[in-house]
């Protein structure tokens, strides 16, 4: 929902409590109980739900991402005029939203995939203003094939890659992750940015 | 017909609408603030206000104070 609707509701939220507050005595009465119950309970909560929804959206923008100092090379290696450059090949040719570009890949897509990356972007916020962040930064894990299968499986060009189908156990080790797609010698160009002073940069047209 | 409202109902009533208040301001505020803090100001006070205001309402429609009637004046 546009963050103008959920603040349009917010203020309509506001006002109906302020009635309350200034005149508690208006839910003595059956209406008025009926009215505090909407001002006081469920305007507010769904305001909040409203909310809540909005800024977990707003979190998955890659303006969010790069918001933090640390992640600014990483954005720029976006640009990165090299197709061998895994994310910027996919940023500069749309296969992912750009809107959303950092998400899209560095999400899990599991059942609670969203909300544990949440809960991890908080330890991130908490290690970047409170603690010591590590730089250069780390995942906290090997990247997972599920979350480029997440797109590709079904694909023809990865179905029927000439590498991915040259025998059966390569297309097996792909898709049960023991054959990594950005480790193991094939898709390992990734954001590179120990090396971003040497590459030239796509500026897109406007 | 209704009965008047216990005085100490109608402040509960007021302290609970001004934390829910605070709360709508905190997240609206939160909601134009384009900015990872703002999902944490949001999050932890936005939402603990909120928590606070609605609990202390849904006390009040719970577990109303009644204080014992005045005794009638006899005839």
């Amino acid at each position: 929902m546009p963050t103008a609707v959920v603040l349009v509701l917010l203020a309509m939220a506001v006002a109906l409590v302020a009635l309350i507050v200034a005149r508690p005595e208006i839910t003595v009465a059956r209406g008025g109980k009926i009215l505090g119950f909407l001002a006081l309970f469920v305007f507010p909560a769904f305001a909040g739900i409203l909310g809540f929804q909005n800024h977990m959206d707003r979190s998955k923008q890659t303006s969010f991402c790069l918001t933090c100092h640390l992640m600014e090379p990483y954005g720029k290696s976006l640009y990165v005029d090299d197709s061998s450059y895994l994310p910027a090949a996919h940023f500069q040719n749309s296969r992912i939203p750009r809107e959303n570009a950092c998400f899209t890949c560095h999400t899990s897509y599991t059942m609670y995939g969203t909300a544990r990356d949440k809960m991890r972007g908080l330890v991130h916020l908490y290690k970047y203003y409170i603690g010591h962040p590590n730089n250069p930064i780390r995942l906290y894990e090997p990247f997972n094939n599920r979350e480029c299968l997440h797109c590709h499986a079904g694909a023809r060009s990865f179905e029927q890659g000439a590498v991915h189908t040259a025998d059966a156990q390569t297309m097996a080790d792909i898709k049960s992750n023991k054959l990594s797609c950005v480790s193991s010698g094939c898709h390992d160009t990734i954001h590179n940015v120990a090396q971003q002073n040497k590459v030239k940069f796509w500026k897109p047209v406007q | 017909m209704t009965q008047p409202q216990d005085g100490s109902i109608s402040k509960k009533l007021r302290t609970a609408g001004i934390f829910i208040i605070v709360s709508l301001l905190v997240q609206a505020f939160s909601l134009v603030w384009n900015h990872p803090l703002a999902f944490v100001a949001f999050l932890l006070v936005g939402g603990i206000l909120l928590l606070i205001g609605l609990g202390l309402y849904v006390w009040v429609l719970l577990f109303p104070v009644v204080h014992p009637a005045a005794p009638s004046p006899k005839k």
